[in-house]
């Protein structure tokens, strides 16, 4: 089966179609946006601590 | 009607309501969360109710999507031990199967439901370390134990293929231990490096009561789990026939290994073991609400490994145990250890789940595997399932959180706990009343 909605660009046919969702044909972009993901949770874990610790200094 | 039209027509139809079964059962398990999040807010003082709750929904928020990331592949790839099995890219999060597929209806909603099933085992290691922990850290730790340690255990001894059951015919199908051992013990690991929350002892050993702001949520969020956990245990199931796991010829529901099942055994089971663990720890406890609602819990947990082939007056007695036992056990971890479990996770759930994994080996030995790779149930099989679920829960919850208090990077400081954490951190307050 084809993929469909490949990027960039519309979708053009529901023909033949199995992975339906965006970028499906691109591995490079899919890996682009799991380390987009990845990066939100580092960076909001790690503003959180920061958040702690400057708590901890304003509280003493 | 041709003939293949109704063919067309009957598979059609079977893989769209076993995709909405387990997009119904992903929804009702959200009011596990809504229920330990009001427990615990309940359970806590004033000063951290507001922190107790944002802890509980960043479980939440955080466990979606690592479970995406690495959680379903770990689940997947891991039953035969340390060595991931070669899948040839599947369930990786930048492959095809890891969206929406046209071929494929169900690993959706599967993944959805087992991201539930973390989340659970997020929320019950959540309540073990309130009003002390920074919520930072507990969304490391939470992400360690949904996303990875609960994933081996499951991927070991709740896959058809994983070595526990095809080597010793570990039966654990509502998760006993898989989850509820794993949690609680992984919960114990973490509080003995977190310590007591500021007041909890004194110098001479002796423990006081920091009793929580108002027992009223507690009640209503037990309750809420409880309900909750009716769509946790009707996604343990397999809808019947599902031709990716060639079970065309089996006419009724599967359990997890594959053996044939009923919705009725899981409601006579759950119903019996939730009555005897509230009827149990309201004796024990003499009276006591908040360890009857727990009781209720411990009671399905102490049925769990069993739920698809316990009598349901078997069901009863080994809940109404389970609500007796917790009690004291929760006593004795305090007395030896000097832990702080505000809400006796450890005992309602990591002790519960070792008397529900060996009350399958002690009351249900030599019950047949599901397929010729699967041995019979043993008390053997069922205690070595009980050593590894203890191990793969407590060892990186210690392991883990030790380091973290090394780093300076586990307990919100003392001055900042009599500050409340409420106020300190976040700006607010839980009432105005």
């Amino acid at each position: 089966m084809s993929i469909f909605n490949s990027w960039p660009g519309a979708t053009s046919s529901y023909e033949g179609v199995d992975a339906y969702f965006t970028s499906a044909d691109s591995e490079g972009t899919l890996i682009f946006w799991t380390l987009v993901s990845i990066a939100i949770l580092i960076f909001t874990t790690w503003s959180a601590a920061k958040h702690e610790s400057e708590t901890d200094k304003n509280t003493k | 009607m041709t003939l293949e039209q109704l063919s067309s027509y009957v598979i059609a139809q079977s893989a769209t309501v076993a995709e909405g079964w387990y997009y119904i059962m992903t929804g009702l398990m959200v009011a596990i969360h809504v229920g330990f999040l009001m427990y615990e807010v309940g359970a806590s003082r004033m000063q951290n109710a507001v922190s107790s709750g944002v802890k509980n929904l960043l479980a939440f928020a955080f466990m979606i999507p690592t479970f995406w990331l690495f959680g379903w592949y770990i689940y997947l790839a891991f039953p035969h031990g340390l060595v991931p099995m070669d899948m040839e890219g599947y369930g990786v999060p930048w492959n095809v199967s890891m969206g929406p597929m046209l071929s494929d209806q169900l690993t959706g909603v599967f993944w959805a439901a087992f991201t539930l099933f973390a989340c659970t085992t997020a929320s019950v290691f959540s309540g073990a370390v309130i009003e002390r922990i920074r919520i930072s850290s507990f969304v490391f730790l939470a992400v360690l134990l949904g996303s990875v340690c609960w994933n081996l255990g499951a991927s070991w001894g709740w896959h058809f293929d994983g070595w526990l059951v095809t080597k010793f015919g570990y039966h654990d199908v509502a998760a006993a231990g898989v989850v509820h051992m794993i949690a609680g013990w992984f919960a114990f690991g973490v509080i003995l490096n977190l310590g007591p929350r500021v007041g909890r002892y004194n110098d001479d050993g002796s423990m006081n009561e920091l009793e929580g702001h108002d027992l009223r949520f507690s009640f209503v969020g037990l309750l809420m789990i409880i309900v909750g956990f009716f769509g946790f245990l009707g996604a343990c199931l397999i809808w019947p026939g599902l031709p990716a796991l060639d079970m065309q010829e089996v006419t009724t529901w599967t359990q997890i290994y594959g053996a044939p099942a009923t919705l009725s055994s899981f409601a006579y089971n759950t119903l019996m073991g939730l009555a005897g663990g509230m009827i149990g720890a309201f004796w024990m406890s003499k009276g006591n609400p908040f360890w009857m609602m727990s009781g209720g819990l411990a009671g399905i947990f102490s049925c769990a490994s069993g739920l698809d082939i316990w009598y349901p007056g078997l069901a009863f007695v080994l809940g109404t145990v389970g609500g007796i036992i917790i009690i004291p056990a929760n006593d004795l971890l305090h007395k030896i250890f000097k832990v702080d479990d505000p809400v006796g996770a450890v005992a309602v759930h990591g002790v519960a789940g070792i008397w529900g994994v060996l009350a399958m080996g002690i009351f249900a030995s030599g019950y047949p595997g599901a397929s010729d790779a699967i041995p019979a149930v043993s008390f053997y099989g069922q205690f070595v399932g009980c050593i590894t679920m203890f191990a793969v829960g407590f060892i990186p919850g210690y392991g883990v959180s030790f380091v973290m208090k090394m780093m300076g990077w586990l307990r919100v400081p003392d001055h900042v706990q009599q500050a409340g954490i409420d106020k300190a951190e976040l700006g607010l307050r839980a009432t105005n009343y």
